[in-house]
């Protein structure tokens, strides 16, 4: 009867395991916003693909930069050729860590991210705060965080220096399925 | 200087910087390339243009990136986007990646394993190459 406990509990254990895995989405929206007195300018990019592995609580996330749709082409244009340079550095992309990944309930929870951020070729260390909420058929992440457009080497020429603010804000929201193939 | 020459000189100021605002406002809000009515740079199926970014994608890159693209191939799924725009993948079951074209307003009476022309943007490969602000091509 004893040994039929454990061969259970064995069998238990390992279908837990297996039930763990990769979540994805190819749908993720990332938007960011500048805001400066002359105007305001947001991009919307709904093409991010963002991967989390429940078992270690990594996520990797890859966003297209020319993906990012501005209310004006010009902005659009400016942005891809004389900013971030996306013929050279098509992608941004973040690789990291949620923290306290395994303790995770069931209810929209505050986490801690810690990981690289890469725009424009340049690597930064980032601790990024979001609300997630996991659940076995769904993770929901997302929230806002501030960067430095200096702090990724991007230019912002002097003639148009009052129109682009220094900090921009960046916010996310992924919904990550379970994935399968 | 008579009155006369001072009163036209006047005037061309005036216009000239009439003509400098104009060309200024009409370059900020240059418009949007109009997708439903452009020729597509380049026409091709989708499993070729997903080869050609699975063998070399910093030359697919030169080649296609914001490039309007027709892409023919097999629907294999229909998703709504977070916009309430559909999401259609073209590809085949045997294949992990597919091209994911954004559309840029629903298409009525469409489902999966039907072959369709779709035109768009293309931004890039991620596992999939994306293409954004598609319409079908009827």
């Amino acid at each position: 009867m004893k040994t039929i406990l454990i061969i259970f509990t064995f069998l238990l254990s390992s279908i837990t395991v297996v039930g763990q895995g990769k979540f994805l989405t190819k749908q993720g929206y990332t938007s960011f916003y500048s805001s400066t007195p002359i105007e305001d300018i947001k991009a919307d990019n709904n093409q991010v693909l963002s991967i989390i592995d429940t078992s270690s609580g990594t996520i990797a996330i890859a966003i297209l930069m020319k993906s990012f749709s501005f209310e004006k082409a010009l902005m659009q244009e400016h942005f891809n050729e004389n900013y971030v340079e996306s013929d050279r550095y098509p992608k941004a992309t973040f690789k990291g860590k949620i923290l306290d990944f395994e303790t995770l309930t069931n209810k929209e929870t505050k986490v801690n991210i810690i990981g690289d951020l890469t725009i424009h070729g340049v690597t930064k260390k980032m601790e990024i705060q979001g609300n997630i909420n996991s659940t076995e058929k769904d993770i929901s992440l997302k929230g806002d965080f501030e960067i430095e457009v200096a702090d990724f080497g991007i230019k912002i020429p002097s003639v148009v220096a009052n129109n682009i603010a220094k900090t921009i804000k960046v916010t996310y929201e992924f919904d990550h399925k379970p994935y399968q193939k | 200087m008579t009155k006369k020459t001072k009163k036209l000189l006047i005037l061309y100021f005036f216009a000239a910087i009439l003509v400098v605002s104009i060309i200024t406002v009409k370059i900020y809000n240059k418009p949007f390339i109009n997708i439903a009515e452009s020729k597509p740079s380049l026409s091709l199926a989708s499993e070729a243009l997903l080869s050609d970014f699975i063998n070399d994608e910093s030359t697919a890159n030169t080649m296609y990136l914001e490039e309007l693209i027709q892409v023919n191939g097999t629907i294999t799924a229909i998703e709504k986007g977070k916009d309430g725009n559909d999401i259609i993948t073209l590809g085949n079951e045997n294949t992990i990646g597919s091209i994911i074209c954004h559309l840029s307003k629903n298409e009525k009476n469409l489902k999966t394993g039907q072959e369709i022309s779709i035109k768009g943007i293309c931004t890039g490969y991620l596992m999939d190459v994306i293409l954004v602000k598609c319409v079908i091509v009827p």
